[in-house]
This record gives structure tokens, C-alpha cells and sequence, in this order.
């Protein structure tokens, strides 16, 4: 009996000597919070398995429409697309640009394959429906200290569903199809009264 | 000093909730809106195309009014556009027509 009481207080000491330490650490400022500093692979593996587990449980239950491969979708979509997300996440043709090379965790180049940009995702799981959930998610959501914003509060469901519609089918786009169904330009010239 | 602090607060909320409401609208991105190179359509291999996709239908309701004005550079989608010229417009496009 006495050793596991031994044992319970050593474990008690490591454990405020551990907490104790940490928070030394947090307050010593000597983690290196740059951007242009990549995190040790302790931190990166504690933030992607936080990230990824939880946009995984958050986005099991969201019901996918069942016309997302519509044109009105494509060029809607589209367009949000090109204004919003093409800095960060290009457009075909493009392999970087500032965004890309200065965000950390840089963000993924969604004119790729999922196998290609090497991002984690659901597809990965070989589940499409997975992937698309996770892309509305996010779009919705944002992810916190990534760079991602939240585009739920400002943009509607289904203006957000038209831009994973969008995303779909943006790998297999030329870079002359992408302008023209991205291009907000038509809408005025086409309604001639 | 309660009445004083929430009329601040108030203006501030109701600064939010407008400033909220007019975020990304898509008439705000009008002003540097480019028109889809349509001319583009010509150089792609018209014999791949699948007038079923809706990558295509899309492109095709884009292009529309070049189409219309062209002398046969799209011969093989014409009866399709046509067909998709019916419905040109999308929702989000007709909530934005200025009369």
C-alpha cells in the first residue's frame, strides 16, 4: 500500500512540475510564433489532429444538396471563388502566389487533386460525400490562427454550397475556362432591354 | 452612467449588423468585374466537348451573346446554347439586373 501511495505523489509531483513548466515556457515568449518559422512536429501534429478531428465530427451530419453539379451553381460559385479564395488558394495556371508562400500553414492549392496538394482531407478516407461536407465546413466556419476566415456570418448556405460546387470541379479547369466562368463581367451585357 | 454607456453600444451593434449586411455582396465586385474571353471558345477542341457538362452549359450561358454574334465559329454548340439561352440567367443574376 505504501508504494502506491509512493506512486500517486510522484505522479502528483510530475504533474505540477509539468504544468508548472509549461506555463513557464508559454510566459518565457520563447516559442517562435512567426509565420516564417515552421512549428516542431510535436505542434504540428497536436494542432492538425486537433483541426482535422474536429471539422470531422462537426461536419458528419451536414446534408449535401442534391443539384450541386448544376452550371448555375458552376458560374456562381465561380465568381465567388475568384473574388474570395483565389489569392490564397489560386487559380489554374498559377503555382503560388504571396499568400501561398507567406501564410503558415500555407494554404492548400484547391486547383490541384486532393492527392496532388498533398492536404489532408476526407477524400483521403475515399469518401467524396466526407470531402465535400469538409470543404462546406470550412467555408462556413473558417478555421482559427490559419488564415481561413469565416464566410457563414456575411454569405448564405447556399452561396456557400455554390462554391463547393465550384471546387468540384476547379482541378480539371483550364485556365481559359476558368476565366470565363468566373468572370462577373457578362451579367450586364447579356441583359440588354 | 448606464444610459450613458449603452448608446455607444447600441451604434456600435447596429454599425455591426449593417456592415454585416452589406459584406460580399456581389454587386460590390461589379465596379472590377472582367468579361469572359470568350474568344477563348474558339481554340478549344469542339469535338471534346460534352454538351452535357455543365462546365460546358456554363461556358455556354457566358458566352451567349458572342455566340449570337458569331458567324458560325460555334457551329457544333449552337442548337444547345439556343436551348440553354432559355434560361440564361441564373437566380442570383436576375437579383442583380438593374432596370
Amino acid at each position: 500500500m505504501p508504494t502506491l501511495t509512493a506512486f500517486i505523489r510522484s505522479l502528483l509531483i510530475a504533474t505540477v512540475i509539468g504544468l508548472v513548466g509549461a506555463g513557464l515556457f508559454i510566459y518565457s515568449g520563447l516559442y517562435p510564433i512567426g509565420a516564417d518559422v515552421p512549428h516542431n512536429k510535436l505542434s504540428y501534429w497536436l494542432l492538425e489532429t486537433l483541426r482535422e478531428r474536429s471539422i470531422a465530427r462537426a461536419a458528419s451530419d451536414i446534408q449535401i444538396p442534391s443539384n450541386l453539379n448544376t452550371s448555375d451553381r458552376l458560374l456562381a460559385g465561380g465568381a465567388d471563388y475568384n473574388d474570395m479564395c483565389a489569392g490564397c488558394h489560386l487559380k489554374p495556371g498559377k503555382n503560388e502566389s504571396d499568400f501561398t508562400i507567406g501564410l503558415y500553414p500555407s494554404p492548400p492549392n484547391l486547383t490541384a487533386t486532393a492527392d496532388a496538394h498533398g492536404h489532408e482531407h476526407g477524400s483521403d478516407t475515399g469518401s467524396e460525400e466526407i470531402a465535400i461536407q469538409r470543404q462546406f465546413w470550412i467555408i462556413k466556419h473558417g478555421i482559427k490562427a490559419s488564415g481561413m476566415p469565416a464566410w457563414g456570418p456575411t454569405h448564405s448556405d447556399d452561396r456557400i454550397w455554390n462554391m463547393v460546387a465550384f471546387l468540384q470541379r476547379l482541378p480539371s479547369l483550364t485556365p481559359d475556362q476558368y476565366q470565363i466562368l468566373t468572370a462577373r463581367g457578362n451579367t450586364s451585357d447579356s441583359h440588354d432591354h | 452612467m448606464k444610459r450613458k454607456l449603452l448608446s455607444p453600444v447600441l451604434v456600435l451593434a447596429a454599425l455591426g449588423v449593417t456592415f454585416s449586411a452589406q459584406a460580399h455582396d456581389p454587386k460590390e465586385h461589379m465596379k472590377d468585374a472582367e468579361n469572359p474571353n470568350c474568344a477563348a471558345m474558339k481554340d478549344m477542341d469542339h469535338s471534346k466537348m460534352d454538351m452535357n457538362d455543365p462546365v460546358m452549359q456554363a461556358m455556354m450561358k457566358q458566352c451567349m451573346k458572342d455566340m449570337h454574334h458569331s458567324d458560325g465559329d460555334y457551329s457544333m454548340s449552337h442548337e444547345d446554347a439556343s436551348e440553354d439561352g432559355q434560361k440564361k440567367a441564373s437566380d442570383e443574376q436576375h437579383s442583380e439586373h438593374q432596370h
